[in-house]
């Protein structure tokens, strides 16, 4: 039986120009990506272009840093963000100045001004890095750092951790204030030490978080364009080169629209299968 | 004892944090001489306005209303389609309420990158690319969603008592929108508002790609263009990346507690 409600005519009529404008240019831009990736220069049918996409060596290069730098900066932000979640969440007074200095300020600086911060602070001649390290004896000759493939890599993840831990930190925060105190109180009476508060209490209360951060940090990271554009371009070589630095260089530099419509296609597979697996998990979580 | 580590480790994580920014204030009001001087100095023994000066004089200003036009009118757009949905998601049960709310969160997960070529195919077919109201259109794509998360969650925390009252004294479900609930999250969608805002100030893969003609760039565009491959014009690039970050900084320290209450309740509550 299809018998439509007065709520439900309403509720339609208001969701109308979502689904008008918006899903219906993403529907639009994705297939116009699918047509383009399975066409050839002349307009005919080829899978050639995800073949040449594949077989090129570059593919695997950018396809493992950009498993590095995702990995690294995940878990760099996440851990980073849980620490500092749990310290402003101990204290009362001045809670504010501190989220606004180590929450706030990183996020609101802009991609390319963080960008161009780090890369002039990594400069190997001048970069205030190289005179630290020095200083304090951990190096003795200053390190180019974005001048070698791995050095650059690291330097790009640590920026990267710099400029997005904030997110995280503010989603665990609000989780950690969310867990009622009682908790804690029944853990104490049971005897629980500061160490078996964190692992019986804290952590499973914070689980639906702490994932619905892992998945949106992973995705925002793999999507992060501007930071490695500004510090390195994605050089030296292919050393900082990811999917979205690479599909960006071939459209661009290369000019080779079909074959960077077919990376766009591995790429969004790629991201929907974490976002379905997200949403997997979480339906399981909640039924549980 | 607890709390007293805990304010030792805050105040260590500020400083580390915080240098990166102080570093670029510092290094704007250097002199070149001093910007490349061996040892390093660690605060301007020569404070000057040079680069300041140089910013202003390459017309920093023009591009600051670059950004504004486009940053305005993409929150503005993005508010005025997502208000409605986001309504709907909040209040109704309806057939394909789920996998609309799935589109969604899924919509701004895409990478932007997927969508710079077909963007800038369909802004060429139809006359708009380089200009504002082409990156303007291909902005809200990746705005609204966002939008409706954020504004969703806010109207969610407001009972139903209150539209169900000013519709028992007759008024429309439009009528009782409009009246009672827009006024009561206003603050919440400022602060939304505010934060497409924020995205589209600081976006930069667009807007170089799409804005084509140098005297309709944005902020980011602009600065990148201090970044050259074998030379870098730092003092210039870092006063100008200080006047850049000011007002978003402000905003940001300002609203922060809606921010943050709009990004939680968006991404917790389902």
């Amino acid at each position: 039986m299809l018998k439509i409600s007065k709520n439900e005519k309403t509720a339609y009529k208001m969701v109308l120009p979502y689904v008008l404008i918006i899903v219906s240019l993403i529907v639009f831009l994705l297939t116009l990506n699918i047509y383009l990736s399975f066409t050839n220069n002349e307009g005919n049918f080829t899978f050639s272009n995800y073949i040449e996409a594949i077989k090129d060596p570059v593919f695997l290069i950018m396809l493992k840093n950009t498993v590095i730098w995702t990995i690294c900066s995940v878990i760099g932000q996440l851990s980073l963000g849980l620490l500092v979640a749990i310290l402003l969440n101990q204290i009362k007074k001045g809670e504010v100045i501190f989220r606004s200095i180590i929450l706030i300020l990183p996020w609101a600086t802009l991609d390319i001004v963080a960008g161009v911060t780090w890369k002039w602070m990594f400069n190997d001649m001048y970069g205030v890095i190289n005179d630290i390290l020095f200083r304090f004896g951990f190096i003795s000759d200053y390190i180019s750092w974005l001048g070698q493939p791995k050095t650059a890599l690291a330097a790009v993840i640590i920026a990267n951790i710099w400029k997005g831990f904030s997110l995280s930190g503010l989603f665990f925060l609000a989780g950690l204030q969310a867990i009622p105190v009682q908790l804690y109180e029944a853990a104490e009476i049971d005897g629980a030490n500061v160490f078996q508060k964190f692992t019986h209490v804290t952590i499973p209360q914070l689980k639906p978080i702490l994932i619905t951060t892992l998945m949106f940090t992973t995705i925002w990271t793999i999507n992060y364009f501007p930071l490695i554009y500004t510090m390195t371009g994605g050089g030296p070589g292919y050393g900082t080169e990811t999917f979205v630095t690479y599909i960006y260089r071939i459209n661009f530099k290369f000019l080779e629209y079909n074959k960077s419509a077919a990376l766009s296609n591995i790429l969004f597979l790629i991201i929907l299968f974490i976002s379905i697996l997200y949403i997997k998990v979480l339906t399981k979580e909640e039924n549980s | 004892m607890y709390k007293i580590l805990s304010y030792f480790l805050l105040i260590i994580i500020s400083i580390i944090i915080a240098f990166p920014f102080y570093w670029l204030i510092v290094t704007s009001f250097k002199t070149y001489p001093e910007i490349y001087s061996y040892p390093l100095t660690y605060y301007p023994h020569d404070v000057t306005f040079e680069h300041f000066k140089e910013i202003m004089r390459l017309d920093i200003g023009k591009y600051f209303i670059n950004s504004l036009i486009v940053s305005i009118t993409t929150s503005i757009l993005s508010l005025i389609i997502a208000v409605l949905p986001a309504y709907a998601f909040s209040r109704f049960s309806f057939r394909g309420k789920n996998s609309l709310l799935t589109s969604v969160l899924l919509f701004q997960m895409f990478p932007m990158v997927i969508f710079l070529m077909p963007i800038f195919n369909l802004l060429k077919n139809i006359g708009l690319l380089d200009t504002y109201l082409g990156l303007i259109l291909s902005y809200i794509a990746f705005t609204t969603p966002i939008t409706i998360i954020f504004l969703r969650g806010f109207f969610i925390d407001i009972p139903e008592s209150l539209e169900e009252a000013a519709m028992i004294d007759g008024c429309s479900i439009f009528q009782a929108f409009y009246k009672i609930i827009l006024p009561l999250t206003l603050p919440g969608i400022a602060s939304v508002g505010t934060y497409t805002f924020l995205f589209t100030w600081s976006e930069l893969l667009y807007s170089m790609s799409f804005l084509l003609s140098k005297s309709k760039q944005t902020i980011p565009t602009f600065l990148s263009l201090f970044v050259g491959q074998y030379q870098t014009r730092w003092g210039p690039l870092f006063a100008g990346s200080l006047l850049a970050t000011i007002p978003p900084l402000i905003i940001f320290i300002i609203l922060q507690r809606y921010f943050i209450k709009g990004l939680t309740s968006g991404a917790v509550k389902e």
